[in-house]
């Protein structure tokens, strides 16, 4: 599954990458984020509690920044797994100055699911990304702006 | 004395309520999760969410700290007991527990022992296991190509083609299509499908600490073989192996073959000492036990320009995903595939069948079929329909053309088999006059020139069971013979211990009513047992319509030599020469002498309180059957759909099916043997698929997505009967629990194709789902 879309936030490049960037900042707009552990600059691994339909669980996240060129790209991937199901996720953001005060982050994810999400909690996928990431958007222009 | 009649007796033909039927319909069947014992502890089973993976690591302690959990095995804890593989019945081999490679989704991966149900859930849960993934093959054409890779390195052959298999004449079917006047040619594919039995599988293992002896108790349609087998792979003696098959909830050929959970339940059995539970879920009974079908056929019929069939080619690309674990008979990789030439009076024909491996969990279940018969029917039932089509011939009047005539019988047909009779210009006819047939073709002649779109489909099948004859037929070298056992107690009662193995075909009725037509006693009081190793003779178990024409048989001839004892007791009570006496009304009379006479009953105390100087007393007798021939159960049914432009809903207004199992023995059970498979027969026609995303995700995987049909689905049959008894059956049988799953589906798909058949549509692959049709009626401006 791939989801993409471009998100208008009301920072300017560097502060909106310096956030993104930083994860203990960006855990705060992960939805559902229960635990955070900086391995090191470039790697995290992050414990997070999903539910999608009947299929529930507490996914143990491995995050690694694969390509940072500061303000502008960023590419990070993620392994996750809970008994019965899998993710992995392959994420790109540019960024570009819209105005002065505003940045424009272009964002996609490249989602695999495996197990029981996928057999299971395919039709409600859709819908639930969604509705994550605009969470997710939300709460870092809520975090910027604020 | 007044005579007995067969009705008096529940013999032949008589509809006898189900003995089985007062325990079940009060909900005191004892199925295996029914079956509690001291100390029992409780397995759950780790599964891969990958199609295809190596495993890097697996960390038990998170599972082994949770209160409860005893034990988890590992396929390196069987690997050191030698037990990481065990045999299929198709010569190849499958994993119980991976050493490092998972093969297919929710794969067995690790099993936890626990002392209640919800630690071992807990535990299964908590067991941490790195994957790393692999390509995933689910698309069987690719796993044939060059650059695909290898998905059995285990294997010598360095390839995932599993076998090639071929019947009929290959020169002789060229040489036909290149003289034909008319060749008609289509690509099908019958999907994955799920035998979704009500019961899922499970087991209960248990060691005697004395004797040594295991017991299990297990979800097994044979229960004598997986004893055998058990016995070569373990070691054990077969002394020592008990396997009891008790109240089975559905079989469907979806419990013959042997699941890693049934082995690794032995295992912690024997390690734990203690006898150990495991029952599937719903969702792993659905997404990862043996599934059926999966065939992909290019298939062709050759003709004159009036319709005569002269050849049928067909080649097939089988998916039996990751291990050859189908349930055919061991020289059959294809099982009877062959039969494919059906009804028809053909010249010629060569079919072929390549097996390949996927990552998906193992194919080629008998899915209430004769290993393969629904694909090999479906395909010829649609060919007869598109040729019909091409020549511009009426659907019926072409079958009548090129029927095997009922003076053909025995019949060779071109790929080897011997039709042992049949009679289907009868069967067709009947089906034609019940439903009206010139009626419903003005009726669908006046609908379309309104718009509307209704469809008359016909299949007139042959069906292929009993195996089988010893000559050809074996599993892992144990012929397909069946048996039965009879004892005639001193008061006139029976027990009757059979072979097969009852999962609600009615076998304790059916067997019973037998044995009292043979032998002229009540059917109340005899009582049948069967699924016991300790107790039932050595049989091969129940599918493939095999119980009637093998264990019915055997049971028959251990009554007549019963009989014949009888007789000889008879003619001592009544001080006469056996030669004077003879079976009439269920008992033996002096010849010329009908007040001399001595019932059964009177015989059987006699066998134990006033038998001759010289004869053995007691009245028993045992019979392994071997057939001579399989049996060839017919049908002709006949499906109207009504399609719905709006929504491309197809609605099955009437479905008539004519079958003809040879002599029947309990018309009750037989209709209801029908109307189940009619049952099972509409829903991957029109419902069921099991599909998988390029992941080797399973699609389907629960009921919200796997639809099987309801009440809401399944429309009023109606049904009737041809009588052509079996000649080689000692009472004419033939079997019939399979033939409405096999003859149902192409009858519905030529409905509807015949309901599209003026837009130009002459194929639809099952299931026609709503979507589909809504589909090809936009593609053809037909939809509203």
């Amino acid at each position: 599954m791939r989801f993409s879309g471009t998100e208008r936030i009301p920072a300017t490049r560097e502060q909106v990458w310096a956030f993104l960037t930083d994860p203990n900042a960006v855990a705060q707009c992960v939805p559902d984020v229960e635990s955070l552990e900086v391995v090191d600059p470039t790697r995290f691994k992050a414990q997070v509690r999903a539910g999608i339909g009947p299929v529930r669980g507490k996914f143990g996240f491995d995050v690694a920044w694969q390509e940072l060129t500061q303000p502008s790209r960023a590419r990070m991937t993620a392994q996750g797994k809970t008994g019965g199901s899998a993710v992995t996720v392959d994420s790109a953001m540019d960024l570009s100055a819209a105005s002065p005060g505003e940045t424009d982050l272009a964002w996609s994810a490249d989602v695999v699911v495996h197990g029981m999400i996928a057999s299971v909690g395919a039709r409600l996928l859709d819908g639930f990304a969604k509705k994550q990431t605009e969470q997710f958007f939300g709460c870092i222009r809520q975090k910027l702006t604020g | 004395m007044a005579t007995t009649t067969t009705e008096q007796l529940g013999g032949y033909g008589q509809s006898v309520k189900r003995k089985e039927d007062p325990r079940f319909l009060r909900g005191k069947g004892t199925y295996i999760d029914d079956i509690k014992l001291p100390g029992m502890l409780y397995m759950d089973i780790v599964r891969s969410p990958f199609a295809h993976a190596k495993i890097t690591n697996i960390t038990t302690q998170p599972a082994l700290d949770i209160p409860g959990v005893l034990a988890v095995i590992t396929g390196k804890d069987l690997d050191a007991a030698g037990l990481a593989w065990m045999p299929t019945l198709m010569s190849d081999r499958q994993m119980v527990l991976p050493v490092d490679t998972v093969m297919y989704q929710m794969q067995e991966v690790a099993a936890v022992i626990a002392d209640s149900r919800y630690a071992a859930a807990d535990g299964a849960a908590a067991v941490e296991v790195d994957y790393e993934p692999l390509e995933v093959v689910v698309d069987p054409f690719k796993a044939l190509q060059d650059d695909a890779p290898i998905l059995r390195p285990d294997r010598e052959i360095k390839s995932n083609r599993i076998f090639h298999w071929e019947a009929g004449d290959s020169a002789a079917t060229d040489k036909a299509f290149a003289e034909a006047d008319v060749v008609v040619e289509q690509d099908m594919y019958i999907p994955r499908i799920h035998v979704a039995s009500i019961e899922t599988c499970g087991c209960i293992a248990q060691v005697d600490e004395v004797s040594g002896k295991l017991t299990v108790w297990m979800t097994t349609q044979a229960p004598h073989a997986i004893r055998t087998v058990f016995s070569l792979v373990s070691g054990i003696p077969e002394t020592k192996i008990r396997v009891i098959s008790p109240d089975i909830g559905g079989g469907f050929g979806g419990k013959v073959p042997v699941y890693p959970g049934y082995v690794i339940a032995v295992v912690a059995a024997l390690t734990t000492g203690k006898p150990v539970k495991w029952i599937e879920d719903r969702s792993e009974n659905l997404q990862a036990d043996s599934f059926a079908r999966d065939y992909h056929m290019k298939a062709r019929l050759a003709a004159t320009q009036d319709g005569t069939i002269k050849a049928l080619d067909v080649v097939t690309i089988a998916d039996h995903g990751a291990f050859d674990a189908a349930a055919n008979p061991s020289k059959f990789p294809a099982g009877l595939f062959s039969i494919a030439t059906g009804s028809y009076d053909l010249e010629t024909a060569h079919v072929e069948v390549d097996g390949v491996y996927t990552n998906k969990p193992p194919g080629g279940v008998a899915y209430r079929c004769s290993f393969r018969v629904t694909e090999a029917v479906h395909m010829i039932e649609r060919m007869v329909d598109i040729l019909a089509d091409e020549i511009g011939a009426d659907a019926a009047e072409l079958r009548f053309k090129n029927f095997i005539q009922p003076d053909q019988f025995p019949y060779k047909s071109p790929t080897g088999w011997e039709y042992d009779s049949g009679n289907y210009p009868a069967a067709l006819q009947k089906a034609l006059d019940q439903i009206g047939y010139q009626d419903l073709l003005r009726e669908q002649q006046e609908k379309r020139e309104r718009g509307e779109l209704m469809g008359i489909g016909i299949s007139t099948f042959t069906e292929i069971v009993g195996a089988g004859p010893s000559n050809t037929f074996d599993i892992l070298g144990i012929k397909m013979f069946d048996s039965a056992e009879i004892r005639i107690h001193p008061t006139g009662s029976a027990i009757v211990r059979i072979g097969v193995q009852t999962q609600g075909q009615g076998h304790e009725t059916t067997f019973a009513q037998i044995v009292a037509d043979e032998l002229g006693l009540p059917v109340d009081n005899i009582i049948v047992e069967h699924g016991d190793t300790d107790t039932a003779p050595y049989g091969l178990g129940t599918y493939a319509s095999r119980s009637t024409p093998t264990a019915g048989a055997a049971t028959a001839m251990a009554a007549r030599k019963i009989r014949a004892k009888a007789k000889e007791l008879a003619a001592h009570l009544l001080e006469v020469s056996a030669d004077d006496l003879e079976w009439v009304d269920h008992k033996f009379q002096v010849k010329g002498s009908p007040g001399s006479s001595k019932s059964m009953a009177e015989i059987a105390f006699a066998a134990y309180t006033n038998h001759p100087q010289g004869m053995e007393a007691g009245l028993e007798a045992v019979s392994y059957y071997d057939p001579p021939n399989l049996t060839f159960p017919f049908g002709a049914y006949i499906c109207v759909v009504d399609i719905d432009r709006g929504t491309g809903m197809v609605k099955i207004r009437r479905f008539l099916a004519i079958d003809d199992c040879g002599t029947v023995i309990n018309p009750m059970i037989v209709e209801g043997q029908i109307h189940g498979g009619l049952a099972m027969g509409m829903a991957p026609a029109l419902l069921e698929e099991i599909s998988y995303d390029e992941h080797g995700n399973i699609r389907g995987g629960t009921f919200m997505d796997y639809l099987l049909p309801t009440a809401m689905e399944t429309p009023a049959w109606e049904t009737g009967r041809t009588v052509t008894p079996s000649p080689h059956h000692p009472f004419g049988a033939k079997g019939v629990g399979e033939s409405a799953t096999v003859g149902a589906p192409p009858a519905i798909v030529n409905a509807v194709v015949d309901a599209l058949s003026h837009l130009g549509v002459r194929h639809i692959d099952i299931p026609i789902t709503p979507w589909k049709v809504y589909k090809i009626l936009e593609e053809h401006g037909a939809a509203e």
